[in-house]
């Protein structure tokens, strides 16, 4: 107890230089902690969206379907949606059906993607349809009302309320066409989808192939996209009887998205690396000189008493006292300017005109942090063992100091 | 058996490539409430004898031998246990610690030697009066006078009541008036508590208070009185 009093009057002698070192520690942490929360919560809205849209945050598909994208690999989920929606933490399970195929107006034809959803379970997950009008809604499971891709149509010269032809592949080789009519119009920002959307009632979709209870893929939104770790298990569990299928994570469904925010992050930690590189170095700096400047004073402690040992463990308890004072500091701004990022934000409008796709998700045009506190204690506590760490080399000087020759030197 | 005893003791210091010998082939011993005092010129082996006798140094031959217990050849850690139980020490200067109290300073062996928070006080309330340094327990080294500062180093050494207190001129960095005034203490302490002092210096006046003296010359031992 009295090391630690002792110590932490020693750190206030030089007081310019522990406040500057203390400042630098502080400020990194607060850097690095609030920089990591922006990105967490733009990483998780973009995960948040881009499940939302894709995958879900898990996924039930054919065996091969995600490898091949074959849509003779589609299967009939009985009653396993339900089945799912009953497992804890699960918010939404969406059937959905994928049909490449060719879609002619009067004056033009474009390839597209037949997309066959439930339009009621659709509607309050999926974020492609947030600034669609109600009116606009497909309102059955089989009518002939389509949603296209605002390019899509521009392509097709077609207007609202316009008949269009769909042509695709029977199960049985041959070709079918059907007529719908375009009845809403959605702009994701992504060009693909927006080229490519084609989104009707699921049975309409079903029946041209000819399996009309068919889907490619069980889409799973979950209430928090921590829980995946705990509801994949029980989803492979149930899929258990099931030998064609395979439950996954949206991390291996969506290798784009979850590569690009992976590759953005291994950066980042790059430089977080370094930065607390260098803020060591100054904390070794800091206590190497305070021990050296100490030399005749350590020379009495030993000499009226003290071991080697206590005089190691002082030095210790300084670079600790100086790492918990900066946890506390650099928590603290850390948290505040999370705080303000997360309500502020920051706009990127201000330095980019267009939506921005990453990992084919669109961003939201504001970042806004978000909170990963067991990860601002992991740093934090790193920050304190990398202060005491920063101590051995000093604390092993002072415990080599031989009290004789200290007391004689001064 | 005396409480100090040095058998035949030398201290060669290597000095680039050649040597120093500090202290030759030196006996002497020295029983429990002595009041002795190191006499000599600078250079005479004063310094490297008060620190073998005080466990900072080792002998290159030769034993000492501090309360029947061999030291010249003790590990480390022995040393260091032997300094904090047995040892007080005074310095010529920069005795204290700068950032504590006058009583934390005084007490620090005390915490040391783990001796809990109101014993601590109440000795070095005790040794305060008797130092004559009542009411300067919270100030800081750098607020106390040269001859205050020696005064708490005293009550230092002294707290942990050790089997020896050696003091290097510890009236070099004071004027005579502060310096009488040392020893007068140092010598009421050694006889109304009976504690063994050792010191040292080169000055006549400081010489003639020793009970005995020991002259050294060129690490040899001049005379005895
Ligand atoms: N660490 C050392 N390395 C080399 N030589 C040393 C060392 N310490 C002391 N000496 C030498 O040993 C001899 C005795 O030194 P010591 O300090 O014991 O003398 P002293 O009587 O205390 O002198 P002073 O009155 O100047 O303090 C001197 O010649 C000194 O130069
Ligand atoms: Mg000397």
């Amino acid at each position: 107890m009295e090391l630690f009093n002792l110590a932490w009057k020693n750190l206030w002698r030089s007081r310019r230089r522990t406040l500057i070192t203390l400042a630098a520690l502080s400020f990194s942490l607060m850097l690095i902690q609030a920089f990591h929360n922006l990105s967490y919560g733009v990483y998780s809205a973009m995960i948040d969206s881009g499940v939302r849209a894709g995958t879900g945050h898990l996924v039930v598909f054919r065996q091969d379907y995600l490898k091949t994208r074959d849509e003779k690999l589609s299967f009939n989920p009985h009653d396993l949606a339900g089945e799912i929606g009953q497992i804890d933490g699960v918010e939404a399970v969406l059937p959905r059906l994928y049909l490449p195929g060719l879609a002619q107006s009067s004056r033009e034809s474009r390839g597209i993607l037949l997309t066959g959803v439930v339009p009621a379970v659709e509607r309050q997950v999926n974020p492609f349809l947030r600034g669609l009008p109600d009116d606009q809604w497909l309102t059955s499971l089989e009518g002939r009302e389509a949603i296209l891709g605002h390019l899509l149509l521009k392509e097709l010269q077609l207007k609202k309320g316009n008949k269009f032809v769909v042509t695709l592949q029977h199960r049985s080789g041959e070709l079918v066409s059907e007529m719908f009519r375009v009845h809403g119009v959605i702009k994701t920002g992504i060009k693909s989808v927006d080229k490519r959307l084609l989104m009707v009632g699921h049975n309409r979709a079903a029946a041209m192939v000819g399996n009309p209870d068919d889907i490619h893929e069980l889409a799973i939104v979950l209430e928090d996209q921590d829980l995946n770790y705990l509801v994949l298990p029980q989803l492979q569990e149930l899929l258990k009887p099931h030998s064609t299928l395979e439950g996954m994570s949206w991390e291996r469904a969506m290798p784009n998205l979850y590569n690009a925010i992976r590759l953005d992050y291994a950066s980042q930690k790059f430089i977080f690396v370094i930065m607390m590189l260098i803020v060591t170095i100054g904390v070794i700096n800091t206590l190497l000189m305070s021990v050296m400047e100490r030399f005749r004073e350590f020379g009495i402690i030993l000499a009226v008493g003290a071991s080697t040992a206590r005089l190691r463990i002082l030095v210790f308890i300084e670079a600790l006292l100086l790492g918990l004072v900066s946890m506390v500091i650099g928590s603290s701004l850390g948290s505040l300017a999370t705080w303000y990022l997360q309500v502020v934000g920051i706009d990127m409008r201000n330095f980019i005109s267009e939506t921005l796709e990453f990992g084919g998700v669109v961003f939201d045009p504001i970042m806004r942090a978000g909170w990963d506190l067991p990860w601002m204690g992991k740093i934090s506590v790193y920050l304190l063992i990398l202060s005491l760490l920063a101590a051995v080399y000093p604390a092993v000087k002072a415990g080599r100091i031989s009290p004789a020759a200290a007391i004689r030197h001064h | 058996m005396a409480l100090i005893e040095l058998k035949s003791v030398t201290k060669i210091y290597p000095l680039g490539n050649q040597e120093v010998v500090a202290v030759d082939d030196f006996s002497l011993s020295i029983e429990a409430g002595e009041f002795s005092v190191f006499a000599g010129p600078s250079g005479s082996g004063k310094t490297t004898l008060l620190n073998m006798i005080g466990c900072l140094d080792q002998p290159t031959r030769g034993e000492i031998w501090l309360e029947g217990q061999e030291i010249g050849h003790a590990d480390q850690k022995m040393l260091s246990e032997l300094r904090l139980r047995n040892i007080g020490f005074i310095f010529q200067s920069y005795n204290l610690i700068p950032v504590l109290t006058a009583a934390e300073n005084a007490e620090f062996t005390l915490m040391l030697q783990r001796v809990d928070k109101r014993e601590r006080r109440e000795r070095v309330t005790d040794l305060f009066s008797l130092l004559g340094l009542d009411g300067l327990e919270n100030r800081k080294p750098s607020d106390l006078s040269g001859g205050q500062q020696q005064r708490v180093a005293i009550a230092r050494a002294m707290a942990s009541e050790p089997t020896v207190v050696l003091a290097d001129e510890p009236t070099a960095s004071l004027d005579s008036h502060a310096s009488e005034e040392l020893l007068a203490l140092m010598q009421r302490l050694n006889q109304e508590q009976g504690a063994t002092f050792i010191f040292s210096s080169h000055d006549p006046l400081v010489i003639s208070h020793g009970k005995r003296v020991v002259r050294l010359h060129d690490g040899h031992l001049e005379s005895d009185q």
